[in-house]
């Protein structure tokens, strides 16, 4: 086993009021070790904006914008023109916002300002409900799961929103999915993110136990699977056509992912048969994109 | 950074506060730890490979210094348990191999490989040892027996800085190791360099000194302690007529005279009674000498106590064998053998070996013809004369299980205090008693061993390992194995061992993997030279730590309220 | 340098002259003409800029608050439709403390659609914490964005400066505009002392409970009063520079007058006027132009109305069920007055129905006839179908 190359320094201080097992307290804590101190967030209101801390206080160590819930797109493109005007050109803006703010409220803002191509780089830190609220659907949310406004009479009905493909179709130079299983992957994607002008966006899984009701030791397991099923491949996407996609060491059947999830309890075979299909046809799409992609590079 | 927080700053008035909510300091007042209600802690186990072997060989630690390229303290580290190694990586049956948790991800590591290789490297090298000054003064330590057993205790009791007297009623040294392994398995060179490295600490070894005939029972007293390893130097007869015909030969005496250079005339066709590992070595010795080899044993091939390695290669060698059968009778023409008959069996209810006991099948009997019948069907003790010292039941010398006999000053270990077994264990024994002969010497209490948490497969954490295929060592061809007494497995060259290794686990030590430092979201674990600590202020107790070690170094308790 | 402009591009003017850092705004009617002109600047060079062209109003805002909060001088314009849908992100200025400066064109509110004049989309943000400051001419739009400037940077507040739809950002007027080194004379750089600065990490807006947010709250409120004095210094200052004064409230003609009518926006213009007549007639009329309504200057309310007899208050707005919105500010001023006056309410001029001098005139011929008023509220004009005797 080789020493990982994860960097020592932390900017986030224990102490912060994330729940015991809390995926976007790893999201974080990674992201931070690939960003660096040159970095501002702006953040609008998700589980981080609790976790942070009250005034006066912040566990993050680099400066952290609160705002309103839709306006993590806005607010960053807002940001970075202020310090460019201030001749700061090097400090990185990153707006942190959960599935909430990206998928559902925050996605106008989103679009408006990658379709500006306005140079930060956003992340969604993705647990697939509105956690920090209560655990209600978002658009994010996987079909059949559990959510207090999808009970399990009426569990969630559609499928969860594409957001890396529609933030494809805006054509920005970078949009990546990655996840807190892999930290070495996140940490060199945010580096290499940070070397690219535009607008980036990065994808972050982070499983939720008190949402997902699972045991909190399990939360980097369920990361680990949800690649490892599919449910949730790897990639990259280059200025919205170049395709890179992670193939997993092994592949497991979603079976696995699905059954040690409270939120998915209620799913009969059936179902899972279906999400089974799906998450293949999904990952058969995703390499014919990459093999078509890498054609057209080719000529 | 944010500035360190000692207590959660609150504001006296309206007068101290900023313009806005704007924070100047972190978190760190906030000791999250009280969240807790279960802890994680570092709990180092025993690695199973480690539980597995019966002389508790650090296999997990050696291999970790191996990783580190520091060969020498690995062997150092070895010979703490075990000073013969590179018999050992030989001959051994490896119960470590068969515990270790690898088998999990696809096959074990190749443990008597690796520790063979040590082995040879220290006594390539020449890594000298030096006695340690902790003996009692004035004392003086006698063994008997050159096997395995004295060969360990008295390289313990030497490197502790006794004079140790080490008696062998052969010509050699080595006991079973000479005497009954052959040179294909275990070559004569590398075993006298063993031997040699042991002696070398300051043991006088008085060879064709058998202790109750040429040397007194009684001359022991002389020692401050003593300690018996003479083995069982009889072969078990089958008791039928004819047994001491010519072309009728004990295993082990057959095994003997092939070491000695003269084998015994076996003809063209050999058979073989017997299911243990003297019976494969009489049985491949046969092989070589030019014989057809038919080996007869009364239980199946999964009852057979020989290492299962040794069976497999003895079939490759072309060994025929017949399973289900006992010789009922002897047969003879002008005092010669001719061939044996022999009865099927069945098998009945398990006997005391926890074996299923094999039962006679009546009317089933039928004859094998053959040159010669090697009698590879146990060994018993001849330690009578030590019944005037100590006490003995049933031929075997009676002790505690650290060796203590009835005499205060006298300990026993090895087949001679069990009763057949293995190699490795003598080695055990003799360790476990040097330990105890060393704290009575002394008068210091000698530490008893805790109660060990031992890893289990169960903890492995196997998404952190990647499926590797054992690495091969070399063999030599299946074709020539026969053909030769030369060594037929080949071992390790450097760089193979070196990949070998790293399949390691290292299962229940911590190997400074930095996982759980790594994956805590409260970043509660801290780093230092491969040493990690837990910040129990701020610890909620998740467990993550615990889930995702790749190898089972950390339990969890119940929070004390 | 004297040009005929438009209002709304005597608010680009006045940017430009205030060399704002970063412009983030959304066009909608009428305000389009002050983006557009501040999109060529901006392209040309003539304004070193970043112009952020926003996807939405709420965005315009938004961006504003983190270009302020970069510690840059940001800037955006805005009316109506698009002032109501910034409507949090003007609370989030405030509760930042960010000093954003806006020009918002006073257009009526939907449904139905209507692009003429009317004050209801500012007043109904009366309570948000912004400055607020009404302006007649287009002169004053453009001098205003750096009176602006300069007192928001004191306070650590915004403000946002209304000019009429149509009566001024589409009428042309001359105004005399400065170029940016004349300006700073005026209004020096930014110097924001908290920004976002990862050599200074600092947090803004964490979490509070109740035992701090009040006193966060407490302080906008004493510093948004301090407004009223900083304003009044802002107008010295730049008189002293450029020789041109507006006051927080100006006074025409009301020395001795028993009738006060109080106006704001173009509607002040009109009035002008009829006051003059009326004056000229003998009558002991006068006027009040209020210019600053957040702060509301109840001091110097109270100070004007004491030697009147009657107050008039024409309210191009209504706050639905209670009158008008100036009415009731300055019944309010009044109330801690120690004196009594009677406050006539007109409600006059929405969704930019004509306010001609005839209406003034009928204003203070019915302030004249009554004592007081026998309603709270009466609305000038309103279309009543004739009744019929039979049907």
């Amino acid at each position: 086993m080789s020493q990982c190359i994860l960097p020592d320094d932390e900017l986030m201080s224990p102490g912060h009021l994330g729940c015991q097992g809390c995926g976007a307290g790893n999201a974080m804590r990674f992201a931070l070790k690939g960003l660096g101190p040159k970095t501002v967030i702006v953040m609008p209101a998700c589980c981080w904006s609790v976790i942070d801390g009250p005034f006066p206080h912040s566990a993050i160590g680099v400066p952290v914008f609160h705002t309103a819930f839709e306006t993590a797109g806005s607010t960053a493109s807002g940001i970075k023109a202020g310090l460019v005007m201030r001749g700061d050109s090097e400090t990185e803006v990153v707006a942190w916002a959960g599935d909430g703010g990206t998928f559902d409220i925050g996605l106008q803002a989103l679009s408006g300002a990658a379709e500006r191509n306005e140079d930060f780089i956003y992340v969604c830190y993705d647990n697939e409900a509105y956690m920090n609220t209560g655990i209600q659907r978002s658009g994010a949310t996987p079909l059949g799961a559990w959510t207090t406004t999808t009970p399990t009479k009426f569990p969630k009905e559609n499928p969860k929103k594409n957001i890396l493909d529609i933030l494809v179709a805006h054509r920005i130079p970078y949009a990546t999915t990655t996840s807190i299983a892999y930290p070495e992957d996140m940490i060199a994607k945010f580096q290499k993110a940070r070397s690219i002008r535009g607008t980036r966006f990065v994808h972050i899984f982070a499983p939720c136990p008190t949402g997902w009701k699972t045991a909190p030791e399990l939360t980097i397991e369920l990361a680990r699977l949800a690649t490892e099923t599919l449910m949730f491949p790897l990639l990259e996407v280059f200025d919205g056509e170049r395709y890179v996609v992670s193939k997993p060491r092994r592949i497991r059947p979603v079976a696995e992912y699905v059954k040690v999830q409270g939120r998915f309890r209620h799913l009969t075979d059936v179902d899972i048969e279906r999400m089974q299909k799906e998450a293949d046809r999904n990952w058969r799409r995703l390499l014919a994109k990459e093999q078509v992609s890498a054609a057209e590079a080719a000529n | 950074m944010k500035k360190k927080s000692e207590k959660k700053r609150v504001f006296q008035g309206v007068e101290d506060m900023p313009i806005s909510a704007i924070s100047e300091s972190d978190m760190s007042w906030n000791k999250t730890g009280s969240w807790r209600n279960v802890r994680p802690l570092y709990d180092t186990k025993t690695s199973p490979c480690i539980a597995g072997c019966p002389a508790e060989t650090n296999i997990q630690g050696y291999i970790r210094l191996m990783q580190e390229n520091k060969y020498e303290e690995a062997a150092k580290l070895l010979w703490e348990k075990n000073p013969m190694p590179s018999v050992c990586g030989r001959v051994c049956f490896h119960p470590c191999t068969e515990k270790c948790a690898r088998g999990g991800i696809e096959e074990p590591l190749n443990i008597p490989s690796i520790e063979r290789f040590l082995g040879d490297w220290a006594l390539d090298h020449g890594i000298k040892e030096t006695a340690d000054a902790e003996a009692a003064p004035g004392a003086t330590v006698a063994v008997v027996g050159g096997g395995p057993g004295g060969l360990s205790f008295a390289y313990y009791m030497a490197k502790k800085g006794y004079p140790v007297t080490l008696y062998e009623a052969k010509e050699k040294l080595g006991g079973v190791l000479r005497y009954g392994i052959p040179e294909y398995r275990l070559p004569k060179d590398i075993l006298d360099r063993e031997i040699g490295r042991i002696l070398s600490l300051g043991v006088n070894a008085k060879t064709a000194h058998d202790v109750g005939q040429k040397v007194s029972v009684e001359e022991l007293a002389n020692y401050s302690a003593s300690f018996l390893a003479i083995g069982l130097q009889k072969s078990r007869r089958l008791g039928l007529e004819g047994e001491d015909s010519k072309g009728v030969m004990a295993g082990l005496a057959f095994l003997k005279s092939v070491t000695a250079g003269k084998p015994g005339a076996i003809g063209r066709r050999a058979l073989v009674i017997g299911g243990g590992n003297t019976a494969m070595d009489v049985a491949r010795s046969a092989i070589r000498l030019g014989a057809e080899v038919e080996v007869v044993y009364r239980r199946t091939r999964d009852e057979m106590p020989a290492i299962k390695d040794e069976v497999e290669e003895a079939m490759a060698e072309g060994a025929k064998f017949t399973f289900l059968a006992a010789p009922v009778a002897i047969l003879g023409e002008n005092g010669s053998f001719k061939g044996i008959r022999v009865q099927r069996m069945e098998l009945g209810e398990p006997d005391d070996s926890g074996r299923r006991r094999p039962v006679p099948v009546k009317g089933s009997e039928y004859e094998i013809a053959g040159d010669s019948l090697l009698v590879a069907a146990g060994e018993l003790s001849n330690a009578e004369a030590f019944g005037k010292v100590i006490e003995m039941t049933n031929g075997l010398m009676v002790t505690d299980d650290v060796g203590h006999t009835s005499n205060e000053r006298i300990f026993a270990g090895g087949d001679v205090v069990t009763g057949a077994a293995t190699v490795i264990e003598a080695i055990a024994r003799g360790r476990k008693a040097a330990k105890y002969v060393h704290a009575k010497l002394t008068g210091v209490i000698a530490e008893v061993e805790g109660e060990k948490k031992i890893m289990s497969m169960s903890d492995i954490n196997e998404a952190y390992f990647t499926p590797t295929n054992r690495v091969a060592t070399a063999h030599v061809p299946l074709e020539t194995m026969r053909d030769r007494f030369g060594e037929v497995k080949q071992g390790f060259a450097e760089d193979d061992v070196q990949k070998e290794i790293a399949r390691c686990m290292s299962c229940g030590v911590c190997n400074a993997c930095d996982i759980c430092w790594m994956f805590c979201p409260d970043a509660a674990i801290s780093r230092e030279d491969g040493v990690y600590t837990i910040n129990y202020d701020y610890c909620k107790g998740c467990l993550i730590c615990q889930h995702e070690c790749p190898r089972g170094v950390i339990s969890s308790e119940r929070e004390d309220i | 340098m004297k040009i005929v402009m438009e209002g709304n591009h005597a608010v680009s003017y006045g940017a430009k002259a205030a060399e704002v850092d970063v412009i983030a705004a959304y066009p909608i009617t009428p305000q389009t003409q002050i983006v557009e002109l501040l999109s060529e600047m901006c392209a040309s060079g003539e304004l070193n800029a970043k112009f952020i062209k926003v996807e939405s109003e709420h965005s315009a805002m938004a961006a504003a608050v983190g270009a302020s909060a970069a510690g840059a001088r940001a800037f955006t314009a805005t009316s109506s439709q698009g002032l109501l849908l910034m409507h949090e992100m003007l609370h989030w200025a405030v509760g930042a403390r960010l000093p954003i400066v806006m020009a918002n064109v006073n257009r009526s509110v939907g449904p139905p659609w209507n692009v003429w004049t009317d004050q209801n989309d500012t007043l109904s943000q009366r309570d948000v914490g912004w400055l607020q400051v009404y302006c007649e001419s287009n002169q004053e739009v453009f001098d205003t964005v750096l009176h602006s400037f300069w007192v928001s940077e004191k306070l650590s507040l915004p403000t946002m400066l209304i000019l009429d739809a149509f009566y001024l950002s589409h009428t042309s007027e001359i105004v005399d505009v400065m170029e940016a080194e004349e300006a700073r004379k005026f209004l020096p750089p930014f110097e924001p002392k908290q920004f976002l600065n990862p050599a200074d990490p600092l947090s803004f807006g964490n979490l509070t409970a109740p035992d701090a947010y009040y006193e966060l709250r407490y302080e906008i409120d004493q510093d948004l009063r301090r407004g009223i004095d900083l304003m009044k210094q802002a107008d010295k200052e730049f008189e002293k520079l450029y020789g041109r004064s507006y006051g927080i409230i100006e006074e025409y003609r009301t020395d001795g007058a028993e009738i006060l009518l109080f106006t704001s926006g173009t509607i002040t213009g009109t009035s002008r006027v009829v006051i003059d007549e009326w004056r000229d007639r003998g009558k002991k009329v006068g006027l009040v132009k209020m210019r600053l309504f957040r702060p509301f200057p109840v001091d110097d309310v109270r100070r004007i109305c004491r030697s009147a007899k009657k107050i008039a208050v024409i309210d191009r707005n209504i706050g639905f069920s209670i009158g008008g919105i100036w009415a009731q500010e300055i019944r309010a001023a009044l109330y801690g007055s120690g004196y009594y006056r009677p406050v006539f309410g007109y409600i006059a001029g929405i969704g930019g129905r004509d306010v001609t001098p005839d209406t003034v005139n009928e204003i203070l011929e019915h302030v004249e006839h009554l004592e007081k008023p026998d309603q709270d509220v009466y609305w000038i004009g309103v279309k009543h179908e004739p009744v019929h005797s039979t049907r």
